[in-house]
């Protein structure tokens, strides 16, 4: 079966300041994730994982190199065009869940359409569907503070798919979840890559990368290994 | 999205802080309550000064000695108009009814052990009906008492009650520097007239006032205070104004600038109507101060709302609003603030306005194009100020929005 690129990185640098205290949080990245994949981006903190995930979310842009996202290139793009891009091909889930406290649920969910200018009964039957999908059918209409850590991790899952995204970004998704809670997360990423969802997590966490199918290594800005396996990886951590 | 997404979206965020959008909300609250209230109030100042001067009598002019600019720059007022100028405007001017001279100065009145400091007012008899005064009891100064210096005295309503209580004054004797005067009437109470009480004063012959109470104070003659005239009828008021200003100056052999001044009551209530105006946008421009205080307090606390918000904008721009979608939301938050508020006060004004009414007799009124104006204007405070704020958050980089925890 013939893959879709959905991420292909050339070159690509970042670099703040300049002269004597230039830093190059990423140097020279080359990259690329297949439709369908299921990767986490792994490495110390200070290896540029988190700028990577920045310019795969289309918040940031790369101070020289190439990014194509599901083959257009979103490297140069103005403010506005990206924020298009974040709303029609990206969907994010944070480490702080990030829901808006003053609306239910279903609202939290709803809010990426509402940017998309769907229309108000899509937007509803969209966000239902999506919430069933990560198991909240139940939970609706209750506001963020009267649902549990994992609870609300899954509402963010839910608007992060409910714009059919081409690739769901989550950073940390489960940095500040109980292991318990933790493997749930988990299962629903996995389900959902199971279903043809392409899902790139960054963490520094060596169980959580263990159940993507492919990681990728950071260190000093620079892509140490692109395609380890889970058990590749176990070998590296040992060494190291 | 659109604008009325924005709306509903801002509503939410505001309603799910109701003691914050209302305390954002007071200054333009109070802002716009005081705008209404004193343009409501000083309209009402006005409309009330120019009902006293209808009541002064139909059709009446006013000379005054000093032109135009001395009364403006001096009290030290020529001494040239005189008894016979007001005999002769009587005699020689055709559009002229009736013609009351007087002087006055505020002088102690005694009765028995009581006393007060009155207008004592010399004049003729036809000041009565010149100036529109009725009598309550007795009479008037009569001709008679003009033409041979009676010491006689028709007393204001308030002075007769002081003296006198409920007993009729009439009969009684009173003392005015000294000199015995008869009570021959009681004037019917008239009021105030731009805060002079016009009760507090009491009727003498003019010639007794002039010859036994103040004496001989001008070379030319018996000088006046003023005199008040009274044209045929309404259409007779400019040829009365030109030939009595002619007749002065020909009496007073005038070449260069008059040293009298004739005012109709249209003069007057000009002059009455800008005094009051300025002191309405006075009191309009203290007022719009404080909106515009209300509106930087609402732009005070957008900003920090701002910096509290930071992360649900960083959120915001992630799933995909973009710098407009941002700048939309904020700018109609601060707009609905400032509308709200600005009717709010509105209301308030209206109200207090209503209220002054009903309590005093200033006839206090709201303009509708006063509504309007001040709730257009606090609606616009609200995009002014919001515009800052709106900006920032526009400009907020998520990334940085997303990690400041």
């Amino acid at each position: 079966m013939p893959t879709t690129t959905i991420v292909r990185l050339e070159d690509i640098y970042k670099i703040y300041g300049s002269g004597e205290t230039e830093v190059r949080a990423l140097d020279g990245v080359n990259l690329t994730i297949e439709q369908g994949e299921f990767c986490s981006i792994m490495g110390a903190s200070g290896s540029g994982k988190s700028t990577m995930m920045n310019i795969i979310g289309c918040l940031d842009k790369p101070t020289s190199g190439r990014y194509y996202l599901d083959n257009v290139d979103v490297s140069q793009l103005n403010d506005t065009d990206l924020a298009h891009v974040r709303n029609r091909k990206l969907g994010f889930v944070f480490q702080q869940f990030h829901l808006l406290p003053q609306l239910s649920a279903l609202e939290n969910v709803m809010l990426p359409l509402v940017y998309a200018s769907v229309s108000e009964r899509d937007r509803r039957d969209r966000a239902v569907e999506a919430l069933t999908r990560v198991g909240l059918a139940h939970r609706l209409h209750n506001r963020p503070n009267q649902l549990s850590g994992g609870q609300q991790q899954r509402v963010a899952i839910a608007r992060a798919i409910v714009g059919r995204p081409v690739l769901l970004l989550a950073d940390e998704p489960t940095g500040a979840l109980d292991s318990k809670t933790t493997v749930e997360i988990l299962n629903i990423f996995a389900e959902l890559n199971a279903s043809g969802m392409t899902v790139v997590m960054v963490t520094h966490e060596p169980d959580v990368a263990r159940s993507t199918r492919r990681v990728i290594w950071f260190k000093d800005g620079q892509v140490m290994n692109s395609s380890l396996t889970p058990d590749e990886m176990n070998h590296l951590m040992a060494a190291a | 999205m659109d604008l009325f997404e924005s709306t509903r979206m801002a509503a939410k965020t505001l309603t799910a802080n109701k003691l914050r959008s209302t305390l954002t909300m007071l200054g333009i609250i109070i802002g716009n309550a005081s705008v209404i209230a004193m343009i409501g109030i000083g309209q009402g100042a006005q409309r009330l000064a120019s009902e006293q001067f209808e009541s002064l009598g139909p059709n009446v002019l006013f000379v005054s000695p000093g032109s135009p600019q001395t009364q403006r720059r001096s009290f030290d007022l020529p001494r040239t108009l005189v008894l016979d100028d007001a005999k002769a405007i009587a005699e020689q001017v055709p559009s002229v009814r009736e013609v009351a001279p007087q002087r006055q100065s505020q002088l102690p009145v005694i009765y028995r052990n009581l006393n007060s400091n009155s207008l004592v007012v010399g004049t003729t008899p036809s000041f009565l009906s010149v100036r529109s005064f009725d009598m309550e009891r007795g009479r008037f100064i009569s001709d008679q008492d003009v033409a041979s210096n009676s010491q006689v005295v028709a007393l204001g309503s308030d002075v007769a009650t002081r003296f006198f209580g409920n007993r009729d004054p009439i009969g009684e004797e009173i003392r005015i520097r000294g000199i015995t005067f008869r009570v021959i009437g009681v004037m019917q109470s008239k009021g105030a007239f731009l805060g002079n009480n016009q009760d507090d004063a009491v009727y003498v012959p003019i010639t007794t006032m002039a010859n036994r109470l103040t004496g001989q104070t001008s070379p030319y003659g018996l000088d006046l205070t003023f005199i008040s005239i009274t044209a045929k009828d309404e259409a007779s008021i400019p040829a009365a104004e030109f030939q009595v200003t002619n007749l002065l100056r020909l009496r007073h052999k005038i070449t260069t600038e008059d040293d009298f001044t004739v005012q109709t009551q249209k003069d007057v209530l000009q002059i009455v109507g800008t005094v009051t105006g300025g002191l309405t946008i006075m009191l309009a421009a203290i007022a719009a101060i404080s909106l515009v205080v209300g509106g930087i307090g609402i732009m005070n606390i957008m900003l920090v709302s701002v910096t509290e918000r930071t992360q649900e904008i960083g959120l915001r721009k992630a799933i995909g609003a973009s710098q407009q979608d941002i700048l939309i939301q904020f700018m109609i938050e601060a707009v609905i603030l400032a509308a709200a508020g600005g009717l709010l006060g509105t209301a308030i004004g209206v109200g207090g306005v209503v209220l002054v009414g009903a309590l005093t007799p200033l006839q206090a009124g709201v303009s509708p194009a006063a509504i309007a104006v001040a709730t257009g204007v606090s609606g616009g405070i609200g995009l002014f100020f919001g515009v800052v704020p709106a900006r920032q958050a526009a400009k907020l980089d998520p990334i940085v929005a997303l990690r400041s925890a």
